[in-house]
C-alpha cells in the first residue's frame, strides 16, 4: 500500500473518532422530570417564576442563589446556583440551565438567560453565567 | 405615506441610501465587466471590458466612502430619527466612541468588511498584473454579495439586507408604537439608547477593524485559487498568492487575539478563551489558511499536493462566510454568550455561503482531470511530506471545532435535539481534543526543521532530532514540575513538551538564520511565537487558581453543603480587611466617573518576616446602564503572573453623583430607616464611646460653631462635639452640632461618617452633670456597603501575549520574503 493511502486512512479514522467523541460528550435538552431520571448533567429550558422568592443574600452567603423556575412542560422546581445572582436576572425572558438534580433541588452549574432588550421587543440579548471558572 | 413628519433630517439618509445602491450597482458592473474581460478579451491587452471593470470598482469604492461619510454625519449630529443612530449612540456618548458606534451594529460590520475589501481590490488592480482580470472578477463578486447585505431594499418581493439608514419609524411597526404615527414624534425622542457600557472601551475602536481586515483579506488568496483553476494556470497563481495568504493569517490572528485580550482585560469572562461558538467561528478560517500556506509552499517546491493546497485555500474563504452566518443568523441562539441580533437575513447569509461554496466545488469538479495531481509518492525524509502531514492535522483540528460549534446547525438541518457539551464537559472536551492535535502539530513544527527540502541524510537527522528532543523533555520536566501542570491530564504535559521542542528547534533555525540563512527567519520566528503562545495558554489556563475561595457562607441545605462546588465569591465590607489566600484585601471606597463606578480594592501581602511584600490597589469597575449593572475586572500585572479581580455583586453601585462625605452637613431628611435604633451615650470631654466596630473619643466641645444657613443673630448657643472615631485601624473626625435659637427652638445637626457606617447626633446637653448626650446610629450589618468579588491568579499569561506578538512578527518577516520571491519571478 502506498504511504499516502495509509496516511489517508489514518486521517479518516481520526475524523470518525472526532465525530464519535463529540457525539458522546454532547448533552441533551430535557425537563425537570428527565433530570430526576438521570445523574448526568443536562440542559433545562424554562421561565423564571417571578411570583416566588429569588433568594440571594450576600451577607449570609455570597455564593448561594436560589430561585424557582418552570420548565417548558410546566413543572416547577427550586434551582440552586453556586455563585452570585446574575445581573438583570429578574428581567429574564427565558432561562437555559445546565446542571443536575440533587434531591429535590436542581443544581445549576451554568445559567444562560435571554433578556428582552429594553425598548425593542423583537431583539434578544443573551447572557451567560458560569458557576465555575474556565479551566482545563 | 401622507403624514408630513416634523424635525426629521431625511437628506443625509437619502444620500447614504443612494450610495448604497450605487455601490451595489457599481460592484455588479465591475463583476460583469471583469468577467467578460477575462473570457472575451482574453489575451488582449487593455480593452474596454477591463476599463469598465476598473471604473466600476472605483465607483464602488467611492460610494463606500460616501456611505461612511453619511453614516458619520448622522451619528455625529445625533439624528435619532435613524434607527442605527438611536440604537447605538446617545448624546452623552464621548466623541471618541462615535467611531466605534460606526461598527456597533451588524450593518456597520458589513460596511467595514466591504471597505477593506475595496481597499484590497484597489491594491490588486495596481499590483496583480496579468492576474487582475480573473482575480478582480472574484473580488467584485464578493463585493456584490456583501453589498446586498446592507442594501435594505425590496427586490422582486424579497427584502435584501438591512440598511444602516433605516428610519426609526420604519423600524418600529406603527401598530406596536402608535407614537410614530404622530407628525411630531421627533419631539418625543430626545435621546438614543446609547452604547452598551461594556463596549465603551478602546478595544472596541481597534478590534473590529482588525478582525474585519483579516476576514476581508481572505478573499485575495481565494480569488487567486479560483483564478488559477478558471484560467488553468495551475502553477502560476501560487507565488503571488502566498504573501496575501500570510497577510490574511497575520491580521486575522492579531484580530482574534485582540478580542481575547479585550475579554481578559475588561470583560468578566474570567479568562482569555472560552471555546464560545463565536470565538471558534473566528478561528476556523485562520486555521485552514495557515494550513493552506504550508501546503502551498509544499506545492511550490515539489509539485506535490496541488489539490490539498487549492482545497484549503477555497475552503478558508467559504468558512469566512460560514462563520459570518453562524454569528449573524441567530442560529447559535442559546449556545453563545455573545449577543448578536438576528436581522432576518438567515437565507440571504446561506445564499452567501452557497455562492462561494458551489463555485469552488464546481471549479474543482470541472477541472478535475487536468489538475496537476502527482501519482508519485513523496519522500518520507523530506520536509515537504511532514509539512503536508502537519497541514492535514491543522485541518483535522478545524474539523473538530467545526463539528462541535455547528451543533445548532445539525439540529436545524436534521431535526436533532442535541445540546453542545455542557459547561464543565465543554472545556474538557475542547481542551483535551484540541491539545491532542496541537501536540502533533508542535512536534511536527519542531523536527521538520531538521529535515531538508526534498531529501535528507537520515542518520544525521535522527541524531539531531533525538538530541534536541531529550533536551526539550528535560526542560519540560522542569517546567511541568515547577508550575504544577503534571496534576492535569497527561495530554497537556505532551503539548508542553511539543511546544518547548518547537521553540528550541526553531530557535536553532533562527540562530542559523542570523548566520546568513536569513530566508528561514520568518517561519522560525512564527513557530517560536506559536510555541510560546501555547506554553502561556497551557500554564495560565491550566494552573490558574481562584484565590477568593470563601468557605464562610452559611449552608442552606444539607444537599448544598455536600456539593463540592468551590465557592469562588468573597464578601468584603467597606473598610473591613478580609483575609484572602496570602493577601489581605480591603474595600476602601468608591469613585465615580459616570457611567463607571470604580471600587478601590487594596491588596496587601505580608511575608514571613512581617514585612509588607506587596501593597497595591486595584480599581475594578461596575457600569450602571439604565438600572442594570455590568462589571469589568481590573488586573495587577506582574512579569510572571496576573492577579485578576472582578466585582460580581455590590450594594453600593449608584447611578447618581451623590456620595457621602465624612463630616459634611446634610439637609435633614428621614434616613433613620437606614440605621439601627440610636444608642444614646452620656459622656464628658475625654470619655470614650464604644460601638460595634470600634470606639470614639469626645475630644472637646467647641462653642459658637457657625452654621451656613442660619444667621448668627438668631443663635443663642451652638456647640460642636468634636469626635475622633477609630474603626478598623482608621481614624475619622467629625463634629455634630447642638444649637439653641433665641426664639427657644432646639436643633441638632447630626453628621454622617459613611466610611464607618455611622451617624452621630449631639442630642442633649446635661448641664448639672456637665455631660452631653451623643446618640450613635450604626448601619445595620446588612446596610453596610459591601462588594462581592472574585479574584483569579493567572500564572505566566504574558507568554501567551508575547507569543502572539512574536508569531505576528514571524508572519511579517515571511511576507517580506515571499513578496521578494514574487518580484524575482
Amino acid at each position: 500500500m502506498k504511504k499516502s493511502s495509509i496516511f489517508g486512512l489514518i486521517v479518516i479514522a481520526i475524523a470518525i473518532a472526532v465525530i464519535i467523541s463529540v457525539y458522546s460528550s454532547t448533552s441533551s435538552y430535557g425537563n425537570f422530570n428527565d433530570a430526576k431520571q438521570t445523574t448526568s448533567e443536562l440542559k433545562v429550558v424554562g421561565r423564571l417564576n417571578k411570583q416566588k422568592e429569588l433568594h440571594y443574600d450576600a451577607v449570609k452567603d455570597a455564593n448561594y442563589f436560589s430561585f424557582y423556575m418552570r420548565d417548558t412542560v410546566g413543572n416547577e422546581c427550586k434551582v440552586v446556583f453556586t455563585g452570585t445572582k446574575p445581573e438583570d436576572f429578574e428581567r429574564s425572558e427565558q432561562i437555559v440551565l445546565t446542571g443536575k438534580m440533587i434531591g429535590n433541588e436542581f443544581h445549576a452549574s451554568n445559567i444562560l438567560m435571554k433578556c428582552p432588550s429594553k425598548y425593542t421587543q423583537d431583539k434578544l440579548e443573551t447572557k451567560e453565567y458560569k458557576a465555575k471558572q474556565a479551566s482545563i | 405615506m401622507d403624514t408630513v413628519f416634523k424635525g426629521e433630517h431625511l437628506l443625509p439618509g437619502q444620500i447614504g441610501q443612494f450610495f448604497l445602491v450605487l455601490a451595489f450597482g457599481a460592484a455588479l458592473l465591475s463583476f460583469i465587466s471583469y468577467y467578460f474581460s477575462t473570457t472575451d478579451d482574453a489575451g488582449k491587452p487593455g480593452g474596454t471590458w477591463q476599463k469598465l471593470g476598473r471604473i466600476g470598482f472605483y465607483i464602488n469604492s467611492l460610494s463606500i466612502l460616501g456611505i461612511g461619510a453619511c453614516l458619520f454625519y448622522i451619528i455625529y449630529n445625533h439624528f435619532f430619527e435613524y434607527h442605527y443612530v438611536w440604537a447605538y449612540t446617545s448624546k452623552t456618548l464621548p466623541v471618541r466612541y462615535i467611531i466605534s458606534a460606526f461598527w456597533n451594529g451588524q450593518e456597520g460590520g458589513f460596511l467595514l468588511w466591504i471597505f477593506w475589501q475595496a481597499v484590497l481590490g484597489i491594491v490588486l488592480i495596481w499590483k496583480a498584473g496579468t492576474w487582475e482580470r480573473p482575480v478582480m472578477t472574484v473580488v467584485a463578486l464578493s463585493q456584490v454579495t456583501l453589498a446586498t447585505m446592507v442594501l435594505g431594499i425590496n427586490v422582486l418581493g424579497v427584502h435584501l439586507g438591512s440598511s444602516p439608514f433605516l428610519l426609526l419609524r420604519d423600524f418600529m411597526s406603527a401598530s406596536e408604537a402608535p407614537i410614530f404615527k404622530s407628525p411630531d414624534y421627533m419631539s418625543f425622542i430626545k435621546d438614543g439608547q446609547g452604547m452598551v457600557p461594556s463596549l465603551q472601551n478602546y478595544w472596541m475602536i481597534i478590534h473590529p477593524p482588525t478582525l474585519f481586515l483579516g476576514f476581508a483579506a481572505m478573499v485575495v488568496p481565494f480569488a487567486y485559487a479560483v483564478a488559477g483553476l478558471w484560467q488553468k494556470r495551475y502553477k502560476d497563481w501560487v507565488a503571488p498568492s502566498i504573501p496575501y495568504a500570510l497577510f490574511a493569517c497575520m491580521i486575522l490572528g492579531t484580530g482574534v487575539v485582540m478580542g481575547s485580550f479585550w475579554a481578559y482585560e475588561s470583560l468578566n469572562f474570567g479568562g482569555f478563551w472560552a471555546w464560545d461558538p463565536v470565538e471558534n467561528a473566528s478561528i476556523f478560517p485562520w486555521i485552514t489558511m495557515v494550513a493552506a500556506v504550508h501546503v502551498l509552499i509544499v506545492y511550490k517546491n515539489t509539485g506535490h499536493s496541488y489539490f490539498t493546497a487549492t482545497f484549503l485555500m477555497l475552503i478558508s474563504f467559504v468558512l469566512v462566510w460560514y462563520s459570518s452566518f453562524l454569528n449573524r443568523s441567530g442560529i447559535l441562539g442559546d449556545t453563545s454568550v455573545h449577543s448578536f441580533t438576528d436581522l432576518g437575513m438567515f437565507w440571504q447569509l446561506v445564499t452567501g455561503i452557497l455562492i462561494f461554496f458551489v463555485m469552488s466545488v464546481w471549479l474543482l469538479i470541472s477541472r478535475w482531470k487536468e489538475l496537476p495531481i502527482t501519482k508519485k509518492d513523496e519522500e518520507t525524509y523530506s520536509r515537504e511530506f511532514w509539512m503536508f502531514v502537519g497541514a492535514v492535522f491543522l485541518g483535522l483540528s478545524c474539523f473538530h471545532l467545526l463539528v462541535v460549534t455547528s451543533v445548532p446547525v445539525w439540529n436545524a438541518m436534521f431535526g436533532f435535539n442535541i445540546a453542545p457539551p455542557a459547561e464543565k464537559a465543554r472545556m474538557i472536551h475542547y481542551n483535551v481534543i484540541q491539545s491532542s492535535f496541537v501536540f502533533v502539530i508542535t512536534i511536527l513544527t519542531a523536527f521538520t526543521q531538521f529535515l531538508k527540502y526534498k531529501k535528507t541524510d537520515v542518520t544525521k537527522f535522527f541524531i539531531t532530532t533525538a538530541v534536541y528532543l531529550v533536551f526539550s523533555i528535560l526542560i519540560t520536566a522542569l517546567v511541568v514540575y515547577a508550575t504544577g501542570l503534571y496534576k492535569l491530564n497527561f495530554v497537556f504535559v505532551l503539548v508542553m513538551c511539543g511546544s518547548i521542542y518547537s521553540v528550541i528547534a526553531n530557535g536553532k533555525v533562527l540562530a542559523d538564520a542570523f548566520k546568513g540563512k536569513f530566508k528561514l527567519a520568518g517561519s522560525a520566528v512564527a513557530h517560536i511565537g506559536f510555541g510560546l503562545l501555547m506554553v502561556g495558554a497551557l500554564i495560565s489556563a491550566g494552573t490558574s487558581t481562584v484565590i477568593s475561595i470563601n468557605n464562610t457562607g452559611e449552608s442552606y441545605s444539607a444537599e448544598f453543603a455536600k456539593d463540592e462546588n468551590p465557592r469562588e465569591n468573597i464578601l468584603v465590607y467597606r473598610n473591613e480587611p478580609q483575609k484572602m489566600g496570602d493577601y489581605t484585601v480591603t474595600y476602601l471606597g468608591d469613585s465615580l466617573n459616570l457611567p463607571d463606578h470604580f471600587y478601590k480594592v487594596n491588596y496587601r501581602r505580608v511575608d514571613a518576616t512581617g514585612k509588607v511584600a506587596e501593597d497595591f490597589t486595584l480599581y475594578p469597575k461596575v457600569q450602571v446602564n439604565k438600572g442594570s449593572l455590568a462589571s469589568s475586572p481590573d488586573t495587577r500585572h506582574y512579569l510572571f503572573h496576573d492577579l485578576y479581580t472582578h466585582i460580581t455583586m455590590t450594594n453600593s453601585a449608584s447611578t447618581s453623583e451623590e456620595k457621602g462625605v465624612a463630616g459634611e452637613e446634610e439637609a435633614p431628611k428621614d434616613d433613620t430607616k437606614d440605621y439601627d435604633p440610636a444608642v444614646p451615650h452620656e459622656v464628658a470631654v475625654g470619655d470614650t464611646i464604644r460601638f460595634r466596630e470600634g470606639y470614639m473619643v469626645l475630644k472637646q466641645l467647641n462653642n459658637g460653631v457657625k452654621l451656613q444657613n442660619i444667621a448668627a443673630s438668631e443663635v443663642l448657643v451652638s456647640v460642636g462635639a468634636e469626635l475622633e472615631i477609630v474603626t478598623h485601624g482608621k481614624t475619622y473626625h467629625t463634629a455634630p452640632v447642638y444649637m439653641l435659637k433665641k426664639n427657644g427652638g432646639v436643633f441638632d445637626f447630626p453628621t454622617k461618617v459613611e466610611e464607618a457606617g455611622l451617624k452621630l447626633q449631639f442630642s442633649k446637653i446635661i448641664p448639672d452633670k456637665k455631660k452631653v448626650e451623643i446618640s450613635v446610629y450604626q448601619q445595620p450589618e446588612s446596610a453596610k456597603k459591601y462588594i462581592v468579588m472574585r479574584a483569579i491568579k493567572f500564572p505566566y499569561i504574558n507568554f501567551f501575549w508575547a507569543g502572539t506578538i512574536i508569531m505576528v512578527i514571524g508572519f511579517f518577516l515571511s511576507i517580506l520574503r515571499r513578496n521578494k520571491e514574487v518580484k524575482a519571478v
